[in-house]
Parts: C-alpha cells; structure tokens; sequence
C-alpha cells in the first residue's frame, strides 16, 4: 500500500527483538572480513575487531533510525489523524515506544564507543576478540530489552498499514447514528465500499470509506460505528472512532434515524442522542435522514413521537430526508441533498475566508467615470440591426443545412448534393441518402470565378498520371513569369551564337606545338604503362626458345648438349627436305598464279633437354672412383655453392648465451645490490 | 477491525480442499524443515540449528511431561525427609539456625577460614604482561616509562605527575570506578562504586598501583544496600574480590565477602 491514512507513508517491517539481533550480528559477519591469525600485526588485528564493533554498532543504529524516522510524529498529524490514532494505539504507548528505542540506539553508540577506547589497548588477538565478544553481546541485550517496544511498534505497523485511506481535506459526508439504523446499508448503496452489514448492532466496528461521484466530483463517504447514549467517559474505543470522526472531519454529517424502532432504541433515545452529540455538529451542514422508510414513515408516527422528532427538526439549518435501503426508495436523494449542502457549505467558508480575498482582487470591472452627461451607447451597425433574428418557426428565415438535414430523414445522418442536384432527383430517397453519405455537399458552396465551373468534373488521372502530383497552385502565375524571362533574354540576344574568327600564322604554330606536346605525353605515358605488366606473362615452357639458347645455357651449368646438337641438325636436315620439297609445290602453285616465294626462318627447338651426367672428379690411386660430395655437381662453381650452402644450413643455432637447449635460467635483470643504497664514496650512480 | 481475510472468510468460506491441504502441509512440515536445515551452511546453519535445538529440547520436555502424566506410579506413602508434624509446624525453623552455627563453628576451626576467598588461587602475571615499556627521549631510546595494560582503579583525587617523573601510565581508557558486585547469600547483583583496591594478589606494586586483576580484592561501597552490622551500625564499605578478567570483558565482576 503507498498510502495508507491520508498520507502515511508505508512503513517497512519491524523486527521483533530476536530477529533485530540475528540481523546485526549476521550482518556484520557477512559483511566484514573473517580470517585473522595470531601472527598478524597487532594494529592489524585491532582495527579488524575494531571495525567489527563499529559495523555492528552501526547497523543497529541505522536499523533503529529507519525505525524512528518511518512512524509518524502524532503532533503532526492532521487533528483528525492524531485523535484517531491516539484512540486507537493510545498516545503515551506510542511515544513511550518510540522513546524506548531511541534510548536503546543512544546506549549501543555509547557501548560502541566504549569499547572501542578498550580494544585500542588490547595487546593480543584473545584480548581483542574478548572484547569485540563483550560488546556485541552488551548489544545484543540492549536489543533484547526492546523486546516489547518492537512487538508493539510491529503490531501498530500491521495495523496502520491495513487502516482506510480516509483524506481529512476531500468532501466529506460522515454517517452517524445509533447502531443498527442501516448506516451500513446505505454505504453499500452508495458506494463500492462493500461493507459488512448484519441485523445485529455494533456490526461495524471500525471506520469504512468509500467513494462516490456526484456532480463530477468525489465524495468521500465515512461509515462509522453506532454510538450509544451516554457520556464520553464511558465510550469505547468503537464509539469513540465515530466520536473523532465527528468532531475533527469537516463534512456533513448524515444522523441516521429509524422510525419503525426495529433497532432496539426508541425515537425518543434516538432524538436524544441526536441533542447530546448536538456540539459536535457545530459549524458543518446536518442532514437527518429517516431511514426504514418501507416500515415506518414520518406521518406513521405517534404525536408524542413527533414532538420529539419535530423539535430537532425545528432547529435552524437542519434537512431531513427519508430514505429505505430495501426498496432503494430516496437513497439518492439523501447523497444528493448531504453533497449539495456540503457543497453550499464549502462554498461559503471559502467566502468568508481571507483567502478568497486573493481570488477576488484579481476580478475587477472597470467602469469609466460619469464624464458628463452626453449619452454615449454601444455602437452597433444599422446593417446588423436590419438583420432578421433567426427564428426557427418563422417560414421565411435564413435556411440552414440543419433544416435538410431534417426534410431529408432527421437522423443525424447529415448530407446535401455534391454537384448536380437536377440528376438526382429522380431517385428515390435511399439511393439519395447513400450518395449523400459517401459525397459531402461541397460544390454547392465552391467561390469560382464562373458560376459554371462549379459541377465541372475534374479528372484525378489523366495520362496514367496523377493530376495532383502536378498542380500548383500558382501555376498561371510562374508560367507567365517564365515566358516574360524567355523574352527578355531573348530580347538581350543571349541565344545567339558567336561569328568563328580567322586565326594568325603565330597562333597556328603554337596549336600545332601544343598538339605535338600531347601526342608526345600520350606516348610516354603508354610507354610507362607498358613497364609495369599487368598482364599475365607467358610461361617459358611455352616460349620458343631457339636451339643456340638452349645450349648455351646447358653449356653454362656445365652440360654437355652435343647429342642434342646432333639431333636438332638431323631434325633440320628431314625438316629441310619436307620444307623444301612444300616450298617446291608453293611455287609452283604460285608460278601458276605467278608470285614470289616466302622469307626462310629459324629453326626452332621444342624439346626438353635430358638431365646433366654425373661427371667423375678428383681421382686418386686407391680411392674411390668418384667424389660422392661432388657426385651430379658439373662445374667448380657449382660445388663451391653447395659447399657454401651446406654450411649455412647445418650452422649452429644462436643459443641466445643459454647453456644448452634445456637451459631455462632467468638471470637477475636489475640486481638489488647493483641498484639500491648509498656506498661509502658517493652515490650508486658514481660508481 | 480490519480483518480483512476474516471477513473474506465470513463471506466466500474456505476453499473446498482446504482442511486435505492444511495436513498435507504439516505433514510436509517436518520434511521441509529436514531439508532446509541440510542445505544451509555458514551463520545462518549456526543460528539455525541452535534454534532447532532449543525447540527439541522444549519438545522432549513437554513430550516427557506428558509420559509422566499418564504413567500410574503407586503412592509409597512414604514420609518426606524433614516433615515436621502439624504440632510443631509453627515453631522457628530450628534446622537452619543449627546449619548456621555449625558453619561458623567449622569457619572458625578451620584457621584461615578469616582469609578464605571465593578465588584462593591466581594466575601469575608476568611484568611484561603487565606493563607495555614507552620509549621516550627525543630519539626514542630511553625506556623507563610503563603503561599499565590492565584495568585500574585510580583514586578521585589522583592528579598525574609531571611528565618526566611519572613512570607508571594509568590510561584513561582502562580506569573503572564501578564494580558489579554479587551478593552470593541473596543472589543477586548490584552496580557499586568502588572505593580502593585492598590487594592484589600479584604484587604489591599492583595493589599500590591499583590494578583491578582477577583474584583482586577491593573495597566496595554497600551503603546502598542497607546493611547493618550485629552493632546496629550502617555498614558503609565492605571487601570484593573480582571474579573475571576486567581487561578482556570491559567490566568488573566481583563477589562480596560476606
């Protein structure tokens, strides 16, 4: 519940006294750190029980506050509130509460600080925690000593919290009466509330609100429990509830009276009654209300009755109105009279208070001074006063759309003829009504500057385009602006093209100079561009190399390529004859058609040549036939290469000044003895 | 007022299968509780479980209470040890009076039933435990200064020494003036200001000292409690002896010597 009361805040949870303890405490376990040992520093070893005290300590504090603070100050309270209240829970309970705890706060700081002075004594981890021990117990029984301040503080909470949410401002009606009337009925009748109702008196035991709507307003309605007549000494806390509400709510108060006597109580009590609460209705709009009016009425009373009833009633300022929960007869007009008066009644307190004043100063007529005494009336123009006033019986007044609508079929179905009203007037009046319905009558009421123009149809698409997406408005007007450029430009001679002027000897040298420049920068910049190949290259193997290439190359990697020589030459020979046995038939083909014979070409060599032998080097008597470590090497450069390239690959690896590959030693970057402290001559960095 | 799941109640009754559910819950109850009390761990299973310890212990009370109910056990008859016939029931208690004199014949047999004391014997306290050594002179070098570590009791009118000639620190921190003093015939525990220190049972130098150990007999001031001498004279001081260590508890306990 956010509010409950008018306002309260809701308020948390009180503990009771054990549960207070085991918050704290497990608290400060939970939260503080836990391991500590002997050996630690001592300063580390206080301040770690120190600061246990002090959490613990502090917490209770903290709780205890939250406490204090959440409970509202009885004294203020609206007047209503706190009498309610102090019925309800007594006073002097709750304060004395309150005080208890903000007592018990005082003493566990005091505790705290206490010991606190003694643990900054403490020379051993046993003596610390001794001590942190103390004070969290001293604490604790603090703690327990509130054990009836805080069930009671819970208890109130509970309480507090499920209590109706009465607002002691609003508009207020109060019903009152002796128990049993039907207050509880005419509630339910009235508003949502829903409250218990028995045939037994005192079914109401406490104060119930509910709400109702009246003249677009909220009523607070407050149900209270029957009151019996005898001194306010003798009330009980039921009674009293009404009492209070009585006496501190502004609101009319509705005194429920039950003339059949089903209730157990005579008119006779009932007027007295009504006599002896009589004070608390000073100053508030009284409404009594004869209820039961489906067994008893006013005029079914005895005289002796009467008089009773009659000499209440002929008090100043007194309504009565008679109402039967049963037969829901007058229920309603009792609200209304009680919110009426009420309403009077407000309003008049308001006049009579010094606030209205604020209001009222703001609204001032001002009406000029009697200059003299030429009469100076309002003006109004003779035109307006020759205009008839409409008059809806006159037959010859201005007719209004209003009117066709009601010749047309007086629902509220409001429509007139789009355009042409001649071609629907054969129709019969549904088909009519449906076009009304789907055209508004608009054309009748277009300004155009032809009459006509008025029912013309106006295309929406025309050309497969929307005409809308291509008006404007002020079309005529750019066009007209446009064409009057055209002419003055046209007029300035600005379309018209320029006469081609001879050019010189001079300036014909330096055209052609500068068209020589860009052909020559054209052709480097090919010549750049041919540098870097984009693309792809052609493989060698599919290059023809010629035979001269080939072996010079062989030759150079010291191979010997004379079988090849004397296979290309015997290729060449059976080549030669098959070529010159073609060339023979070419001419004579084209001495037949009479033309000369082709150029002759290169050779050209497609194989691929065979693998280098291994050639037999460095001979000895009784060694081996051949130098294996040579063996497919040709040349001496060859064998000096291999040479060079087996002892870079079997190098030995930089052993980055480690013993060997297991050596996995971190040697001491920044020795301290190097680093640090003072020499007997000079400082470390002279040395 | 208010009640507004008793009005529910009143209104709408309970749900149909409410009495099934409400024993199936208890029946469930103790399992629950069972696996609750297995799960939990740390302060909370410590909290816990001496609670549930407490309730057993309540359960097996009343359980037994009630075996005890309904066993029939025979009335022996037998007499009451020290019933006194009705003739002689309003007569003075003689039995008391004897066990009185008795007691104090044996006291004063027994020779140094005049020093007796609930704590007859103390634990040694060596001086370093005692005293913590303050280095003092500009260069920290000179240690003949002491704090006393204990609990003291300093005297009303004690003002302290210049700075250079006072060798024994007493801090405020550990100065008591009241004592919680038990009177063991009555049982019960009164809050009294402390008078002097009478002796310490560790060294003279402590009594002079006034350090409030365990074993510690003090002077204490009764005249709260009304006492009056076999004279008829008002009994304003009488001795304690302190029953705890002030320096671990932060209070002083003691026991009046009666």
């Amino acid at each position: 519940m956010a509010t409950a009361l008018g306002g309260f805040k809701a308020i948390a949870p009180v503990p009771s006294a054990s549960d207070f303890v085991d918050i704290a405490l497990s608290s400060t376990q939970r939260k503080l750190p836990t391991v500590i040992h002997k050996n630690f520093k001592i300063s580390r070893i206080r301040n770690f029980y120190m600061r246990k005290v002090k959490y613990c300590a502090n917490t209770i504090d903290e709780r205890i506050g939250k406490i204090l603070t959440e409970f509202p100050i009885l004294e203020n309270l609206h007047p209503f509130l706190m009498h309610f209240l102090n019925i309800l829970y007594d006073k002097e309970h709750w304060k004395i509460a309150l005080g208890q705890l903000n007592k018990a706060r005082h003493l566990v700081d005091q505790v705290a600080k206490d010991y606190l002075r003694l643990l900054k004594f403490a020379d051993s981890l046993y003596r610390a925690k001794q001590l942190k021990r103390a004070a969290l117990g001293r604490m604790a029984t603090i703690l327990k000593g509130q054990k009836n301040a805080l069930e009671f503080l819970e208890q109130v909470r509970q309480h507090l919290n499920r209590l109706p949410a009465i607002d002691p401002n609003t508009r207020t009606l109060i019903i009152c009466g002796f128990p049993n009337v039907g207050k509880s009925s005419f509630m339910n009748k009235v508003t949502r509330a829903d409250v218990e109702t028995a045939p037994y008196p005192f079914t109401t035991k406490a104060l119930h609100v509910g709400h109702t709507d009246y003249k677009y307003l909220r009523w607070q309605i407050i149900d209270t429990p029957g009151i019996l007549d005898h001194d306010i000494k003798d009330m009980n806390v039921i009674e009293m509830q009404s009492i209070t509400a009585l006496a501190h709510l502004r609101a009319a108060c509705m005194y429920f009276m039950d003339l059949s006597e089903q209730c157990g109580y005579t008119v006779e009590a009932q007027c007295k009654l009504f006599q002896s609460i009589q004070p608390l209705f000073r100053d508030k709009p009284v409404i009594v209300v004869f209820n039961k009016v489906d067994i008893a009425r006013y005029d079914d009373l005895t005289d002796e009755n009467k008089a009773f009833v009659d000499e209440i009633l002929a008090q100043p300022g007194i309504q009565s109105v008679s109402s039967s929960t049963i037969t829901e007869e007058g229920v309603m007009s009792v609200r209304d009279a009680a919110c009426d008066a009420l309403l009077a009644h407000r309003v008049e307190q308001k006049m009579r208070g010094s606030r209205i004043d604020a209001v009222a100063n703001k609204l001032h007529v001002a009406v000029p001074k009697q200059r003299d005494t030429k009469d100076r009336p309002a003006f109004i123009p003779a035109k307006a006063l020759e205009k008839k006033k409409y008059d809806k019986e006159d037959p010859e007044r201005i007719r209004l759309e209003r009117d066709d609508e009601v010749a047309m079929s007086g629902l509220g179905i409001f429509t007139q003829d789009m355009k042409s009203t001649s071609t629907r007037r054969f129709w019969s009046i549904p088909i009519q009504l449906l076009i009304y319905l789907a055209f508004p009558p608009l054309a009748e009421n277009y300004i155009l500057d032809d009459e006509e123009w008025k029912y013309d149809v106006m295309p929406e698409f025309m050309d497969g385009k929307n005409v809308a997406d291509f008006f404007s408005a002020d079309i005529a007007e750019q066009l007209s602006k446009l064409e009057e450029e055209e002419e003055r430009l046209d007029g300035e001679g600005f379309y018209e093209s320029g006469d081609d002027e001879e050019l010189n000897s001079e300036e014909e040298e330096i055209a052609d100079a500068a068209a020589q420049i860009v052909r020559s920068k054209a052709i480097l910049k090919q010549k750049s561009q041919a540098k870097h190949i984009s693309r792809a290259i052609i493989p060698r193997k599919a290059k023809n190399v010629t035979l001269k290439q080939f072996t010079t190359g062989m030759r150079d990697i010291g191979l010997d390529p004379k079988h090849l020589e004397r296979r290309a030459a015997v290729l060449g020979e059976k080549d030669k004859a098959a070529y010159d046995a073609y060339v023979k038939r070419q001419e004579a083909k084209e001495a037949a058609e009479g033309k000369a014979p082709a150029a002759d070409g290169d050779v050209e060599m497609q194989d691929v040549a065979e693998g280098p032998s291994g050639s037999a080097r460095g001979v000895s008597a009784r060694g081996p036939k051949t130098n294996r470590q040579f063996a497919g090497m040709a040349t001496d450069a060859q064998a000096t290469k291999a040479a060079l390239l087996r002892k870079f690959a079997v190098r030995e690896p930089n052993r980055m000044a480690r013993a060997s590959e297991s050596d996995r030693h971190i040697p001491i970057t920044r020795p301290k003895w190097m680093m640090s402290g003072k020499r007997k001559q000079g400082t470390n960095d002279r040395r | 007022m208010n009640e507004y799941m008793e009005e529910h109640r009143k209104k709408h009754g309970r749900r149909m299968d409410h009495e099934e559910r409400q024993r199936k819950k208890t029946a469930r109850e103790s399992h629950k509780s069972s696996a609750v009390s297995q799960k939990l761990y740390g302060i909370k299973a410590k909290l816990h479980h001496a609670k549930r310890h407490s309730e057993k212990v309540q359960l097996k009370k009343t359980l037994k209470a009630h075996d005890e109910r309904n066993v029939k056990s025979k009335d022996d008859g037998a007499v009451q040890e020290g019933a006194l016939p009705t003739y002689l029931l309003d007569r003075e208690n003689q039995r008391d009076a004897k066990a009185l004199s008795t007691s104090i014949k044996e006291r004063r047999k027994d020779k140094a039933a005049k020093y007796s004391v609930p704590l007859p014997k103390v634990r040694g306290i060596s001086e370093e435990e005692m005293f913590k050594v303050l280095k003092t002179g500009s260069r920290k070098s000179k240690s003949w200064k002491r704090m006393v570590n204990k609990a003291t009791f300093v005297g009303e009118g004690f003002t302290r020494k210049p700075v250079k000639m006072e060798r024994f620190i007493r801090p405020m921190a550990m100065r008591y003036k009241k004592a919680n003093v038990t009177h063991p015939d009555l049982k019960a525990t009164f809050q009294l200001q402390i008078i002097g220190v009478k002796k310490n049972p560790q060294s003279p130098l402590f009594t002079q000292l006034g350090v409030l150990t365990k074993g510690t007999v003090i002077e204490v001031n009764v005249a709260e409690l009304g006492m009056v001498t076999t004279g008829g004279k008002v009994v304003w001081a009488k001795y304690a002896q302190i029953t705890n260590n002030p320096e671990n508890d932060g209070c002083i306990n003691a026991v009046l010597l009666v």
